[in-house]
């Protein structure tokens, strides 16, 4: 039983570092109608800044979160502009492409300024660990959560409570007529990779804190892990990418724990193709007529 | 338009003919100013010196040009100078076969093989016809050697140390209940596992806890230490690499007793480079290896401080072998009387030597059985166990 708690509560933190990588997936998706194959790679991105405005540059932790959100952020919004923005109009393979290539771009990059060797993500969040009942939890893994949580609430109420948030629903349904109705596309799209881009930052403290070792090759799998997260939880859906990240996370570390972390990966993918064969729009997709 | 293109086509051959003029491998050995040429003697080596694993390949070259060093200055190799070309395969098969065949262009007469298992044994199987001796500092996988009888190495093979490291558990009493976490995706890890656990059975030690991880899930190891600490064992066998075990160590720290030790082999070397940030990380880790540069042995200590000397570096083990390499091959070389394959194949079997990494007798197999220690570190430094 207590082994069970101990990877749920691991599940639950890998889960949620998936979650934030999907909510920039799913975001993207639903407005822009692209799949951003470059988002797991500026996760590694902001783990990079992390390392330099920490232990090179010697900021202090709240300038480090900054920088690294601040990094994130014009990455995300540069990435946009000068790559996918001129593919507006194209097909959505040359748009996929350029996706591919930008993440080969920002890995290279990384390979050539910090090498290939593996570097260590500044510890600069310390917290105790809390023992509940025989079992320890990580202070980051609490923290992790937390912040998921708080992110998450945070977005529900951006999307329907405030103006840009109606702005970017809008977008997400009918661009054209969003377009007549006096909203700009371009500024939302530009905002959603913002927002996106930043999540991703925050989700590389989350994993440099937990994982502690950043390599240029770091953001692939994740972001590949978190992807799979938002089809699962039906991409487009802000709930679905938080329900499909947390989804997936348990399932892999359960897989791990009970049946062989030889089969994790397979087991993770062979759900998904469950659940897309019982609901093909995912846990939580709606269902959209396509209109011809 | 025709004339055009043939000139085009001209130009292009001309100029990757250059091309292929301006790539003989560099030499890094020191050619004495008044010897011609052609009275070297020409030895090359192949390993990874950039990429993931580039810290094993430097530390053999290092090791090979200090001993290429002291042989030119005592007069090298019945006279002759050694004249050495270390090339870089980041560690893959393909690059090292074509790194080979370069070296022969060159001239190369005595071989360090590869620094790696998997480019060892494309390279001993491409060799199979060429009348050259390879030995190999560092390629430990079992089968490497197989098929081609000119094939040699320094280090001790994989199934050796795992049993080995059983036997070694068993002499030193350090407990009969352990645990195991290896790569089983990698055959290094699988190889010594396997020994291990049989090695285990003659020694009746209880391996109470497996557990296993792949290329794709090296980052992440709490499922791992959960187990392993449910498992509530004194020591665990951890036949990884050193940057995996770096991974592992980090998220395990805290998590284990003081007292539970972390058994590795030859592949955690470089273990306190990858931890630079909190040596602590790799406090109770415990490394079979035949070298240790705090040893007390004369030549240890000469090797070490010459080392220390020339590269500002502690030598680790694969610095040692490649060092005992190069002066196993002059002395084969020497006992041979030429530097034909055949024939230096079969002075290796009649030699003894006893280099920094112990004293090595071969078999005609190519592999060589000598005594291991275990260095455990503390604080950054590590310390023959049991001393």
């Amino acid at each position: 039983m207590i082994e069970f708690i101990k990877t749920l509560i691991s599940g639950l933190g890998l889960g949620s570092i998936y979650a934030l990588i999907a909510l920039g997936y799913t975001m993207v998706y639903g407005i822009a109608k692209m799949l951003n194959f470059a988002h797991g790679d500026v996760i590694m991105v902001g783990a990079y800044a992390g390392i330099v405005a920490f232990t090179s540059a010697g900021l202090p932790p709240v300038f480090t979160v900054f920088l690294s959100v601040a990094a994130c952020t014009l990455l995300g919004v540069l990435i946009e502009r000068f790559a996918y923005k001129p593919l507006r109009g194209a097909s959505s393979l040359s748009v996929l492409i350029t996706a591919i290539g930008m993440s080969y771009l920002l890995q290279n990059l990384a390979l050539m300024i910090f090498g290939s060797q593996q570097q260590a993500y500044p510890q600069y969040v310390k917290l105790p660990s809390v023992t509940l009942g025989g079992i320890t939890i990580d202070g980051i893994t609490l923290l992790t959560l937390g912040v998921t949580a708080l992110i998450m609430i945070g977005m529900s109420l951006f999307i329907n409570r405030t103006r840009l948030g109606k702005a970017m629903r809008a977008v997400a349904e009918d661009r054209g007529a969003a377009e007549l109705m006096g909203i700009s596309v371009d500024k939302t799209i530009a905002l959603t990779f913002a927002i996106g881009s930043a999540l991703a930052a925050v989700a590389s403290i989350c994993y440099g804190l937990t994982y502690v070792y950043i390599k240029p090759t770091t953001g692939a799998m994740p972001g590949i892990k978190a992807f799979t997260a938002a089809v699962f939880g039906g991409i487009g859906s802000i709930p679905g990418a938080m329900l499909g990240g947390i989804a997936l996370g348990v399932i892999e570390q359960m897989a791990k724990t009970y049946i062989s972390p030889l089969w994790a990966d397979a087991i993770v993918f062979a759900v998904l193709v469950l659940v897309l064969v019982i609901r093909p729009t995912g846990l939580m997709g709606k269902e959209v007529q396509e209109k011809v | 338009m025709k004339k055009l293109i043939s000139l085009v086509l001209a130009a292009m051959m001309v100029m990757s003919l250059a091309a292929c003029g301006g790539d003989t491998p560099a030499s890094t050995g020191k050619a004495d100013a008044g010897t011609k040429a052609a009275e070297t003697i020409k030895m090359g080596g192949i390993g990874p010196l950039t990429g993931d694993y580039a810290n094993y390949g430097i530390s053999v070259k290092q090791g090979a040009e200090l001993a290429v060093k002291e042989i030119n200055a005592a007069g090298g190799i019945a006279g002759q100078q050694i004249e050495l070309s270390f090339q870089d395969s980041q560690g893959d098969a393909e690059s090292a076969v074509n790194a080979y065949g370069k070296l022969l262009d060159w001239g190369m007469k005595l071989s360090l093989g590869c620094v790696f298992s998997g480019e060892t044994a494309t390279v001993v199987a491409a060799a199979k016809d060429d009348d050259i001796l390879l030995l190999t500092p560092s390629g430990s996988s079992d089968n490497i050697l197989q098929g081609n009888d000119k094939a040699f190495r320094v280090c001790f093979n994989d199934s050796y140390q795992g049993t080995m490291a059983a036997n070694y558990i068993k002499e030193h009493a350090i407990t009969d209940k352990v645990a195991v976490l290896y790569q089983s995706d990698y055959d290094y890890s699988v190889g010594l596992y396997e020994s291990f656990k049989a090695g285990c059975e003659t020694n009746g030690i209880t391996i109470a806890e497996v557990q296993t991880f792949t290329e794709g899930t090296k980052t992440d190891f709490t499922t791992q230490i959960n187990k392993l600490v449910a498992a509530d064992v004194k020591l665990i066998f951890i036949p990884i690499y050193a940057e995996p075990a770096s991974t592992f160590l980090t998220q395990a720290k805290g998590k284990f007793g003081d007292d539970v030790y972390f058994f590795g082999a030859d592949g955690l070397d470089g273990i306190m480079e990858k931890v630079a940030q909190d040596v602590t990380i790799a406090d109770n880790v415990l490394m079979l290896t035949p070298f240790a540069a705090d040893s007390q042995e004369a030549d240890v200590q000469a090797f070490v401080k010459a080392y220390q000397a020339a590269y500002n570096a502690t030598p680790d083990q694969f610095a040692a072998d490649g060092y005992d390499a190069v002066y196993i091959l002059k002395a084969a070389a020497e006992k041979a009387g030429s530097t034909s394959g055949a024939a230096m194949a079969k002075a290796m079997t009649e030699l003894e030597i006893d280099g920094v990494t112990g004293n090595m007798k071969w078999t005609a197999d190519g592999n060589t059985q000598k005594n291991a220690m275990a260095i455990i570190y503390k604080n950054g430094t590590g310390s023959v166990f049991g001393e």
